[in-house]
């Protein structure tokens, strides 16, 4: 079915009267609940790739905006285009995409027999409930400021809303021990190596970078390294849509398939890559400024050729883990590297405040997310019926609003995402780097 | 524990590639630089320097070698959504069916 037959179906009964009468009136008298459910789900699951593009634009754009590589206008559109094109490229099946974390799926991608024999409802209310959680928890941390991971947020959404509906069992744990799965294997373990790795990766390559140009003229470094920062900071926004739109389509044909409105377990339907890859796109071209600002100025004051090495380390984390097989989170792998600039490169001040606390919005993500997803799966369960969905997407809506409401009072945007940090806003100084821990040697 | 184990292994190629291709590549970059730059001294202000030829084929050789890995970075995304695989067992990498 196509998404405008879909709408038609649903919204024909109200809609004027030409309309009605090209369809037919038998067909549009009645619309079954679970297609007003499937709808709110597709909508859910578009704002949550929407929220999952501005919330990661920094982890490719932050470096390139704080240098002045790029404008940041100019960096976040193409931040954009190169997501788009990245959704586009990876046409890799993405249907078993929950199958990571929690058991509403078999190992080919259909849904559990058992949950869609009222027609899909119980699937669709866990979806719907893990991806107001997930969306709920993305704006919170991107009005703190705080970058924090979209997968993370999405798995922890849909972790809670499976362990409210289906109990603990329904969620995969650790997997059968034959490969990396499960919460752990996919999620936790990845999550608490990966940036270890990027710090690692970044801080030598910019240790490397400032040994060898430590005497060069100005004119060679600073154009140089600004080629070299746009370059790497593509790469990284292009490994982003070929990795995380991808999430998103695989959970709105997982709810198609609930309802028996798509029959093919190895195949994305068109309109649903369309509609994902423009809305992470628009996601990140509207650009959350807030993390950008956090990721560019709040942890380390980065030069160009720290911006390149961040990136550079990034991109071939993400290319090479996701070539492997090692699940990771883009945004964990892009502080990392940050950081890792500044730990190599000699005398660079780390605000290991602003880091700490970003840790620990880290930590929280998934049990945070979950909590959000199954106090939602149970308000919409007990409510019952249509009512609870629609319940839940009224909340989501409210609750979004007033996010963005809040933001408003204090905004951050391409015009003072490069203000100086809070060093200078409240007199704070930062503890100047101790000669032997503070850069490699 | 078999995860934990799983995922040491995972992190370690990771940790292995990501130097490799994520501070190596950097590196060249920096050496290409570093030789434009033949010849300046110690004046980091120097504004009329003109690189010396052969410093010049150097550099570029540097930058092109890193433009190539790129590329092959790029290649091996595209390959994958098509279900390809890029492999290096010769020389020249080799697309091939996953």
């Amino acid at each position: 079915m196509s998404a405008a037959s879909l709408v038609r179906e649903i919204f024909g009964a109200k809609g004027d009267p030409d309309d009605e009468k090209s369809i037919g009136t038998e067909q549009t008298r009645y619309v079954p609940p679970e297609l007003v459910v499937l709808c709110l789900v597709v909508i859910t699951a578009l704002a949550f790739d929407f929220t999952n593009g501005f919330h990661d634009t920094g982890n490719a754009m932050a470096t390139s905006i704080a240098t002045g590589a790029l404008k940041p206008k100019t960096a976040v559109g193409l931040s954009a285009i190169l997501n788009l094109v990245g959704a586009f490229l990876s046409v890799e099946v993405a249907l078993t995409v929950t199958n990571a974390v929690v058991n509403i799926q078999d190992s080919s991608g259909a849904p559990r027999p058992e949950l869609i024999a009222d027609g899909g409802q119980a699937l669709l209310l866990i979806i719907l409930s893990g991806l107001v959680g997930a969306i709920l928890w993305n704006l919170l941390t991107w009005l703190l400021g705080l970058p924090s991971s979209s997968s993370h947020a999405l798995f922890g959404g849909l972790i809670g809303a499976t362990m409210a509906g289906l109990g603990p069992a329904g969620v995969k744990w650790v997997g059968d021990g034959t490969k990396l799965d499960g919460v752990v294997g996919k999620v936790i373990l990845p999550a608490l190596m990966s940036p270890m790795i990027a710090i690692a990766v970044a801080s030598v390559g910019t240790w490397l970078i400032y040994k060898i140009t430590a005497n060069v003229a100005a004119k060679y470094r600073d154009s140089g390294f600004r080629w070299g920062q746009i370059g790497s900071a593509s790469l990284v926004s292009l490994a982003h849509g070929t990795n995380d739109a991808q999430k998103t389509m695989g959970v709105i044909t997982l709810a198609l398939i609930a309802t028996g409105s798509w029959t093919h377990l190895h195949q994305v339907p068109l309109w649903v890559k369309i509609c994902c890859a423009s809305a992470i796109a628009l996601g990140t071209y509207i650009g959350g400024w807030r993390i950008i600002r956090t990721l560019g100025k709040g942890l380390v004051e980065i030069e160009s050729p720290q911006g390149m090495a961040a990136e550079a380390s990034s991109a071939a984390v993400i290319l090479t883990s996701s070539h492997l097989g090692f699940a990771l989170s883009t945004t964990h792998v892009a502080t990392g590297s940050i950081l890792g600039t500044g730990v190599g490169k000699r005398g660079a001040k780390v605000n290991w405040g602003v880091a700490g606390r970003m840790l620990l919005a880290w930590g929280i993500t998934l049990p945070a997310a979950a909590a959000a997803g199954a106090l939602t799966w149970w308000l919409a369960h007990t409510i019952g019926g249509l009512i609870g969905p629609i319940v839940i997407f009224v909340i989501l809506v409210v609750l979004s609003g007033a996010m963005y409401l809040h933001s408003r009072k204090q905004p951050v945007d391409h015009n003072n995402v490069n203000d100086e940090w809070v060093e200078e806003v409240t007199d704070r100084k930062l503890p100047e780097p101790a000669l032997s821990g503070g850069g490699a040697k | 524990m078999n995860n934990l184990w799983l995922a040491l292994q995972g992190a370690w190629q990771v940790l292995l590639v990501g130097l490799i291709l994520g501070a190596g590549l950097p590196t060249i970059f920096a050496l290409g630089i570093r030789a434009l730059s033949y010849g300046v001294g110690a004046d980091a202000d120097a504004t009329d320097h003109v690189p010396h030829p052969f410093a010049k084929v150097v550099a570029y050789s540097c930058f092109g070698i890193v433009v190539l890995a790129i590329l092959l970075g790029i290649g091996t995304i595209v390959a994958s959504g098509f279900g390809l695989d890029v492999v290096f067992d010769g020389i020249t990498p080799r697309v091939v069916a996953k």
